[in-house]
């Protein structure tokens, strides 16, 4: 019971992020039907620019950054992230998706994503980095913790989890119930209806790159603190959510609850004990991984209907 | 010997001097071990296996348009199997062929798995897969020892396995060669330039496009194989997924649609390594971090620029010869009976029974959205039906697309080539591979079967199909149907915005085919084509038979005049 209460609620915060990441991936190939491998270095940029604007290159403690600094350094961290992912798509990803070449944007994708992976670990050279904390969670509860049935369960992977679901339900209403969101709509639908009835579809598919590296970079940056960070821990959101969306095959609506299946599927394999064996975190991404692309081959069998 | 000396002709007439260029640069190559260093030579001979594992994923995103990220994965498999077997003291030649076979197995269940995807999704599900690789090399230790690697010791020296690669490579790029002018390879060109086409003429798309991922990862294997005795160790963190990356930009700027890409990619790439060992000094970076940034600052500026490639791909000589040709398959009678089908409770065909006679043009006809091309791509075998049945032996029917769907790289020939490899009996992978002789000759008759088809067509032979009139397309895709040997044709509105010069062009080559004995079902919205062609009219409403019967008697029915034609005669 206590193992399962700790599994719950760690595997759903470490999911909501991927949830939301799934559902960047989902709304970019639904929009271009570009698939953007570059969505996890986007995230590490995000996450690593707020850190150096928050506490400069010395040496950081999740206590050392007050709030008004910290949201300095957020907005800046997320509007570099912005204007990267929007600037990638514009100039390397979007001319070959106008050509209708896969091999291209697939190139053009990768590249970006090594060129800033590379950029960031060449600037940020140590193995792991500790994220400052502007919430208080340490005067909550024990420290920080809870214990619940015997379990322990960290405060702030209970506040990453309700605020992750909190942006993918801004998120979803954004894409509802705005002027911005039905045109997005359109284009999904309809790309060349799109652009002949006059919507100006590039600059809103450009917004909506920006807007969903912002989404997923700001749950990461939540998530940041809760243990140290690095450029894999980025490249790692960014490759589950892009599981998570290809396993619904994209589809935004189902892509965060996917996202959290993976979550918790890698947090049980992390922690539980089967049959008095433990896996540990030795499989922690190789066991959701495999499960997730059987589904995703599964998912492939049904998809035999070619569009003339 | 006369087989020896028709293959010499062959290989004399085909020549180009690209090729004089690769044999010249192969052989002033094998001589490297002589001017280099040890160290310097095993550099380069790493750098050959990494362009022979390039060569293979040219053949995967070149010839089946398939933009595989898990090249690097195979590679890695092939390394796991090749330090286990060398490390158990297995001879070098046993480990490579093992990697092989190990590579090209994960090849192929990758393929199978994920080739149906549309291409962004096999991109995706490639791209995982190289992550998994990579982690289970890193948490599991039995494959590759860990971060403690597996010692492998032994084995050629650098400068033997330097011209060991180089023959790899060059084998590599041959094979590339023989497969891409295979039946095999025009009809992954095929399915790669238009699916649905390709599926339309019986290409076994899904088979075709994992035999390619398998071929391409059988290479990786033996690269992987013999990459890691050279190195003397089985380090896991070689193979993350940045050498799926980089044998993806070798392909890209070397250019992928010919065997000759890779190499020069890799070599662009290895003068890159150079500029960021220099880069790295100059800066105090890693060499290795300069270098993944100078090749991803690279391939930026590639793309941004619009570049296809060092090597600029060139169409095979194709040259015909007496010899038994495709066949034909008997005269068939197509029946369907009670056919209906549903999408989402939206009725698109319902009781619906026609039969299509050998010698005799069946006209289907109906406003739009009554069912028609429903009903086509159930008797096609497109789509299963929901109920009802369908009488046709296996073969016997194709089919041609609504719009004029041609496979625009390709030439005509190559169209009639595609639709006729069914028939072929020595097509296969291996006799492709080798280009027997049998698999030659074969290949020069159904060359000149094909010459003979497009002649009868009227359609030029040699130009890519995308830059032919419209007129010459909407002919090539019914001669393409033709030669698929089928006994059955459904042509879906062949006459579709054509001008009545292409309209009686089209009809002309429809009397024809009727009058060698063909059964035709021709969907058509042009009712003066239809009045002047069909034996029988089939009247569609709603996804219900209206009417069935000859053109008189189905334009004298009320209720035909009344749902479909209004107050207009037929």
């Amino acid at each position: 019971m206590a193992v399962a209460l700790q599994i719950l609620a760690s595997g759903f915060a470490a999911g909501a992020v991927y949830g939301l990441v799934a559902v960047g991936h989902s709304l970019v190939f639904r929009l271009t039907g570009v698939v953007h491998f570059a969505f996890g270095e986007l995230i590490a940029l995000g996450v690593f620019v707020t850190l150096l604007v928050a506490a400069g290159s010395g040496p950081v403690s999740q206590t050392s950054v007050g709030g008004a600094r910290f949201l300095l350094a957020l907005a800046i961290g997320l509007l570099v992230t912005a204007a990267t992912s929007a600037g990638a798509y514009f100039l390397a990803i979007d001319p070959y998706r106008a050509r209708g070449s896969v091999i291209g944007w697939v190139g053009a994708s990768l590249a970006v994503a090594f060129a800033v992976r590379t950029v960031l670990v060449v600037f940020f050279d140590r193995p792991a980095y500790v994220f400052p904390d502007p919430l208080p969670f340490r005067r909550i509860a024990d420290g920080g913790f809870w214990h619940v049935g015997g379990a322990t369960i960290q405060v702030r992977t209970i506040f990453v989890a309700a605020a992750a679901l909190a942006l993918a339900g801004l998120g979803g209403a954004l894409l509802q119930r705005t002027r911005f969101g039905r045109a997005l709509e359109a284009i999904a639908q309809d790309f060349d209806a799109a652009v002949l009835v006059g919507l100006p579809v590039a600059r809103l598919v450009g917004l909506a790159f920006a807007l969903a590296g912002v989404w997923a970079g700001l749950a990461a940056i939540l998530a940041a603190p809760s243990a140290a960070f690095d450029v894999d821990a980025a490249a790692r959101y960014g490759l589950y959510g892009l599981l998570a969306a290809a396993v619904v095959w994209f589809d935004p609506r189902h892509a965060l609850t996917a996202g959290i299946a993976l979550g918790l599927i890698q947090a049980t394999v992390t922690s539980a004990q089967i049959g008095g064996s433990e896996l540990g975190p030795a499989y922690r991404d190789v066991i959701p991984l495999a499960l997730g692309l059987l589904l995703f081959a599964w998912r492939a069998r049904t998809m035999t209907e070619v569009v003339e | 010997m006369t087989g020896f000396a028709d293959a010499f002709r062959e290989v004399r007439s085909s020549w180009r001097r690209r090729w004089t260029i690769a044999v010249v640069a192969f052989a002033v190559a094998a001589f490297a071990p002589l001017v280099f260093g040890e160290a310097r030579t095993a550099d380069l001979a790493d750098g050959l296996y990494l362009a022979c594992a390039a060569v293979g994923l040219a053949f995967a995103v070149g010839v089946a348009g398939l933009p595989s990220l898990a090249q690097g994965a195979f590679v890695a498999v092939g390394a796991v199997i090749g330090a286990h077997l060398l490390a158990a003291g297995a001879p070098t030649p046993l480990a490579a062929l093992a990697g092989g076979v190990g590579g090209g197995l994960s090849g192929w269940i990758v393929g199978y798995a994920f080739a149906r995807l549309p291409r962004a999704g096999f991109a995706a599900a490639t791209w995982i897969v190289s992550w998994l690789v990579a982690f289970a090399l890193q948490s599991i230790t039995w494959f590759l020892g860990g971060s403690q690697g597996i010692v492998v010791s032994g084995g050629p020296t650098a400068a033997q396995h330097y011209e060991l690669a180089l023959v790899v490579t060059g084998l590599a790029a041959l094979g590339y060669l023989a497969l891409a002018r295979s039946p095999i390879g025009l009809r992954l060109a095929a399915a790669r330039d238009r699916e649905p086409a390709a599926l339309a003429l019986g290409v076994p798309v899904l088979r075709v496009k994992a035999a390619a991922v398998a071929a391409s990862g059988t290479v990786a294997g033996i690269a992987g194989a013999l990459a890691v005795q050279l190195a003397g160790i089985g380090d896991p963190s070689q193979y993350d997924p940045f050498l799926s990356f980089r044998l993806f930009v070798v392909v890209l700027v070397g250019g992928a649609l010919s065997p000759l890409g890779p190499p020069a990619g890799m070599l662009v790439l290895g003068l890159l390594s150079l500029a960021a060992d220099a880069v790295g000094r100059l800066e105090n970076i890693a060499a290795a971090r300069a270098h993944t940034l100078l090749t991803a600052i690279m391939l930026l500026g590639i793309v941004s620029l619009g570049w296809e490639g060092i090597v600029r791909p060139e169409r095979p000589a194709r040259r015909g010869a007496p010899g038994a040709g495709p066949g034909r398959m008997k005269p068939t009678t197509l029946a369907a009976t009670a056919l209906g089908k549903s999408f989402d409770n939206v009725i698109a065909a319902d009781d619906v029974a026609l039969t299509v006679e050998p010698g005799s043009i069946t006209a289907l006809v109906g406003p739009n959205g009554s069912g028609k091309t429903t009903v086509l791509r159930m008797l096609a075998g497109t789509i299963a039906p929901d109920t009802g049945k369908i009488t046709a032996s296996p073969g016997a029917v194709a089919r041609t697309l609504q719009s004029t769907a041609v496979f625009p790289t390709l030439t005509p020939l190559e169209h009639i080539l595609v639709a006729s490899a069914g028939y072929r009996r020595r097509g296969g992978l291996i006799r492709s591979l080798f280009a027997t002789p049998k698999a030659r000759a074969e290949d020069a008759a159904y060359v000149e079967n094909a010459q003979r088809v497009l002649v009868r067509f009227g359609i030029p032979h040699e130009l890519p199909a995308g830059e032919l009139p419209v007129s010459d397309q909407r002919a090539l895709m019914l001669a393409a149907a033709y030669a698929t040997g089928a006994s059955v044709l459904l042509v879906d509105e062949p006459t579709a915005g054509a001008s009545v010069a292409e309209a009686a062009r089209i009809s002309d080559l429809l009397r024809s085919l009727r009058a060698e004995g063909l059964a035709l079902l021709v969907v058509e919205h042009n009712l003066g084509v239809v009045r002047s062609l069909a034996d029988r009219i089939v009247v569609l409403d709603a996804g219900r038979v209206l009417a069935d019967g000859s053109p008189d008697l189905v334009a004298a029915d009320e209720n035909v005049r009344a749902a479909y034609l209004g107050r207009s005669a037929l």
